[in-house]
């Protein structure tokens, strides 16, 4: 991440509270988006190595990788939940 | 212009930075591997036909992904646990 020069540094301590407060809510938003980008980056990698399998011939998802792709961003999800609640389980018995 | 909006800009930027960055490097990494199993002098027309349709397959299947992924986001799950 490049830094921010001084001149917008001491600019940015000059701020309204109100501008302060909209440029936070403006950074907790982008960092958000940041990393559900980033995730989907991960699960698409993860998933087009496990769907896309026969020869490249077309540009497009043929008729068995379109689902193969929605179920394999469904069940990553799935077995999110299971570890998240085995974790749980794990907390409540101690 | 002020600094609230220069700094909102630069962060947009740099997020659109990193986001075609992440793309490129997992499209090079798919399709590289896919593409070209055996490196030769140059690429051939073949292997470039295939690098084409491979990155249009990839961007595809990344709005698959996206949408699908966004759809869970949205119901409320604890869809942003993991993958950090």
């Amino acid at each position: 991440m490049d830094q921010i020069d001084p001149t917008t540094a001491a600019a940015l301590q000059n701020l309204s509270p109100k501008d302060k407060q909209e440029l936070n809510t403006f950074v907790q938003g982008e960092s958000q988006k940041a990393q559900i980008q980033h995730t989907i980056h991960e699960l698409n990698s993860m998933c087009f190595k496990k769907c896309v399998t026969s020869r490249i011939s077309t540009g497009s998802l043929d008729r068995s990788e379109e689902p193969c792709m929605k179920n394999c961003v469904d069940r990553y999800m799935d077995a999110n939940m299971t570890v998240i609640r085995h974790l749980e389980k794990m907390r409540t018995l101690g | 212009m002020d600094a609230k909006t220069s700094v909102m800009q630069q962060i947009r930027q740099q997020a659109a930075l990193a986001n075609a960055r992440q793309l490129v490097e997992k499209v090079n990494d798919h399709c590289f591997e896919r593409c070209v199993p055996k490196p030769g002098a140059s690429l051939s027309s073949g292997e470039e036909t295939c690098y084409t349709h491979c990155m249009e397959k990839y961007m595809a299947a990344w709005n698959t992904t996206s949408r699908q992924y966004l759809g869970h986001v949205q119901k409320g799950a604890a869809g942003q646990v993991g993958l950090q």
